[in-house]
C-alpha cells in the first residue's frame, strides 16, 4: 500500500504546488508587508478602550516636551525682539569735533564685529530727551546742552554674545575720543544663563519622559505578545519564521508612537491656544506684539517621526525579549 | 524520508524520554508509533518537527541531517512537515478558511492562490461550506478535520498526526484514519502517534512501539482477536 512512488497523485482538487518565482517571493513579502501594516492597526482597536488609554498616555508624555519646545522657541524669540540690549552705546568726549566724529565712525565701521554704527550729535540727543522727559521746558534754561554725542554701536550676530560683546567693549574703550562705554552685559549674561539651563532642563525632562515612552509601549507589546503566545506557537508550527510573526507586533508599536505623537502634537496647539491670550496681555504691558508661533512643518514631522521610531524601538526590545523565545510545545 | 539513527534524548532530570532509537520511514509509507503514555512518543514526533534536538544520535529527514539544523532554517524545514495535534491547535478568533490557508500565507502565495487551495484542501477533508465558519462552532471531528486540511495544504511530504483520534468517538476516528490512508495513497509519508491499539490492529499498517523511550517492537500489529 506504501510505497507507490510511481503512482503518486496529485491531492483531488487541489492542484500541485509551484514553487513561488523570485519576483513573485519579492512582491508577496512587499504585499505582506503592507497587509500587516493595516492589519496591525486594526488590531488596534479590538480593544479599543484599553489602545485609548495606552495611545493619551504616549501622548501626554510626549507633549511635555513638545510644548517645552514651543515655550523655548519663543523664548528665544522674545529675546531677539529684545536685541537693543545688545547695542552698545559709545558716549564721546564733549570736545569732540565732527570730522573726528566722522573719522571714528568710519574707523568703527571697518570692525568686524561692528553691524552698524548710528550717530546721535549732541543736540539731537536733546531733542530726544526733551521728547521723553517732561523737563523740556526746564531744558531751555540751560545755558549749555550736557549731553554727549553718542554713536550706537550694533554688533554683528556673533559679537552679541557674552564673550563677544565683552571683547569688542575692551577694544572700544581703547579708542580716542570716547568717554565712556554702555552694555548691559550682565543682563544679557544671566538671560543665557537662564535659557540654557532652561534648555538643560527640558533635554532631561524630555529624556525622562520618552525613557518612560519606551517603557509603556515596550510592557504593552510584552502584555500583547504574552496574550497570543498560541497564537505564535501555531505559527511557528507551520513554519512562520521569526520575523514573519515579529512584523505585526513592531508595527503596533510605531502605530502606537504615531497615535501617541499625533496626540501629543494635537494637545501642543490647545495648550498654545490656551496660553495665547495670556502671553498677548502680558507683553502688552511691555508695549511689544508678540504672537506664540505653534510648530511648524518640520517641527511636527520630527515630532511624529520620533514618536514612531520610540514606539517600533519599544516593541522591538519586547519582541527580541519575549516572541522570539517562544517555542511551541 | 526519516531515518533515526541512534537517537535519545535526555530531558533535564537525567529522564531519558528516549533511548538509543533506531527506525526508517520510507518516503510514501505509513506508520503508527505507539505506546503507553510516557513511552516517548511524543518525544519522537517533536524531534521530528524540531519542536526538540535530540541529546545523542542522528535524525535525517528527506536526506538531509537534521541533528544540528540551525535555528533559522526550522521554519522552512517546518513547512515540509504537516503536523496534526490532538487539540487541533486552530486559530479560535479566524475562520475556518484563514486556519487552513496559513501555511501558504507564510510562504507568500497571494490571496486568491490561498483561497483557491485552501477551499480544494477543505473539499478533500469534507468541510465544503464551512470555511466561513469559526472553529469554535464546529464540533470536535470537524476542528479536526480542518487542522488535517492545514497540515496538507501545502502538500508536504510528510505527515506527523500526534494522537489525532484522541478526542474523538470510534466512528470518527476511522473516518479521519480513512482520510489519512487517502492522503498516503497520493505518496506522502504519514506517521501516527496513537495509543489506541484496537484502531492500529483494524487498519493494518506497520507499527513502531515505544516503551519506557525503547523502540520495543517494528511490525504489524495483529488483532488480539484474530
Amino acid at each position: 500500500m506504501a510505497n507507490k512512488m510511481e503512482d503518486r497523485k496529485v491531492l483531488s482538487g487541489s492542484p500541485r504546488i509551484k514553487k513561488v518565482s523570485f519576483l513573485g517571493r519579492v512582491s508577496a513579502v512587499i504585499s505582506q508587508h503592507f497587509q500587516q501594516v493595516f492589519t496591525s492597526f486594526s488590531e488596534l482597536w479590538k480593544t479599543p478602550i484599553a489602545t485609548l488609554m495606552t495611545v493619551f498616555v504616549l501622548g501626554l508624555a510626549l507633549s511635555l516636551p513638545s510644548v517645552f519646545n514651543v515655550l523655548y522657541k519663543n523664548a528665544e524669540r522674545v529675546t531677539g525682539q529684545w536685541d537693543g540690549a545688545s547695542e552698545i552705546s559709545l558716549f564721546l568726549n564733549k570736545d569732540i569735533s565732527e570730522p573726528r566724529v566722522q573719522v571714528l565712525i568710519n574707523k568703527l565701521a571697518l570692525y568686524n564685529d561692528i553691524d552698524s554704527v548710528t550717530y546721535i550729535s549732541r543736540h539731537q540727543a536733546l531733542e530726544e530727551f526733551k521728547e521723553m522727559s517732561s523737563f523740556s521746558k526746564a531744558l531751555n534754561y540751560l545755558d549749555e546742552n550736557p549731553l554727549p554725542a553718542v554713536l550706537v554701536v550694533v554688533p554683528t550676530k556673533d559679537a552679541m554674545t557674552s564673550a563677544g560683546s565683552k571683547l569688542l567693549v575692551a577694544k572700544l574703550q581703547r579708542e580716542q575720543g570716547i568717554d565712556l562705554v554702555r552694555v548691559d552685559l550682565d543682563w544679557i549674561e544671566k538671560l543665557q544663563a537662564i535659557l540654557e539651563l532652561l534648555v538643560d532642563i527640558v533635554i532631561a525632562i524630555a529624556a525622562l519622559l520618552l525613557i518612560s515612552v519606551l517603557l509603556i509601549v515596550s510592557n504593552t507589546i510584552r502584555l500583547n505578545i504574552l496574550n497570543h503566545r498560541d497564537e505564535i506557537e501555531v505559527l511557528k508550527l507551520v513554519g512562520a519564521t521569526n520575523s514573519f510573526i515579529q512584523r505585526p507586533y513592531l508595527y503596533a508599536g510605531a502605530w502606537y508612537g504615531l497615535l501617541g505623537g499625533t496626540i501629543a502634537w494635537l494637545l501642543t496647539v490647545a495648550m498654545v491656544i490656551w496660553l495665547q491670550s495670556g502671553v498677548m496681555s502680558l507683553m502688552g504691558l511691555y508695549q511689544l506684539q508678540f504672537e506664540i508661533s505653534l510648530l511648524n512643518f518640520k517641527e511636527v514631522a520630527t515630532l511624529l517621526g520620533i514618536a514612531t521610531a520610540l514606539g517600533f524601538v519599544a516593541s522591538y526590545i519586547s519582541v527580541k525579549q519575549y516572541l522570539v523565545k517562544i517555542e511551541p510545545k | 524520508m526519516i531515518l533515526f539513527e541512534e537517537v535519545s534524548k535526555i530531558y533535564a532530570g537525567e529522564h531519558a524520554a528516549l533511548k538509543q532509537v533506531d527506525f526508517h520511514l520510507k518516503q510514501g509509507e505509513m506508520a503508527f508509533l505507539t505506546g503507553h503514555s510516557g513511552s516517548g512518543k511524543s518525544t519522537l514526533l517533536k524531534l521530528i518537527s524540531l519542536m526538540e534536538r535530540p541529546t545523542t544520535g542522528r535524525m535525517v529527514l528527506n536526506g538531509n541531517d537534521i541533528s544540528n539544523i540551525k535555528g533559522d532554517d526550522i521554519p522552512y524545514l517546518r513547512r515540509h512537515i504537516g503536523m496534526i495535534f490532538q487539540d487541533h491547535r486552530l486559530l479560535m478568533h479566524r475562520s475556518v478558511l484563514e486556519n487552513v490557508g496559513l501555511p501558504l500565507l507564510i510562504e507568500g502565495y497571494s490571496r486568491y492562490e490561498i483561497k483557491r487551495r485552501s477551499l480544494a484542501a477543505l473539499e478533500k477533508v469534507g468541510l465544503m461550506g464551512k470555511e466561513d465558519f469559526a472553529p469554535i462552532n464546529l464540533s470536535g471531528g470537524e476542528q479536526q478535520r480542518v487542522g488535517i486540511a492545514r497540515a496538507i495544504i501545502n502538500q508536504p511530504p510528510l505527515l506527523l498526526a500526534d494522537e489525532p483520534t484522541g478526542n474523538l468517538d470510534p466512528k470518527l476516528s476511522l473516518e479521519i484514519l480513512s482520510l489519512f490512508e487517502s492522503l498516503n495513497e497520493y505518496g506522502m509519508s504519514v506517521l501516527i502517534a496513537t495509543h489506541d491499539l484496537g484502531l492500529i490492529a483494524k487498519m493494518r499498517y506497520r507499527t513502531l512501539t515505544l516503551k519506557d523511550g525503547e523502540m520495543i517492537n517494528d511490525g504489524l500489529m495483529r488483532e488480539r482477536n484474530g
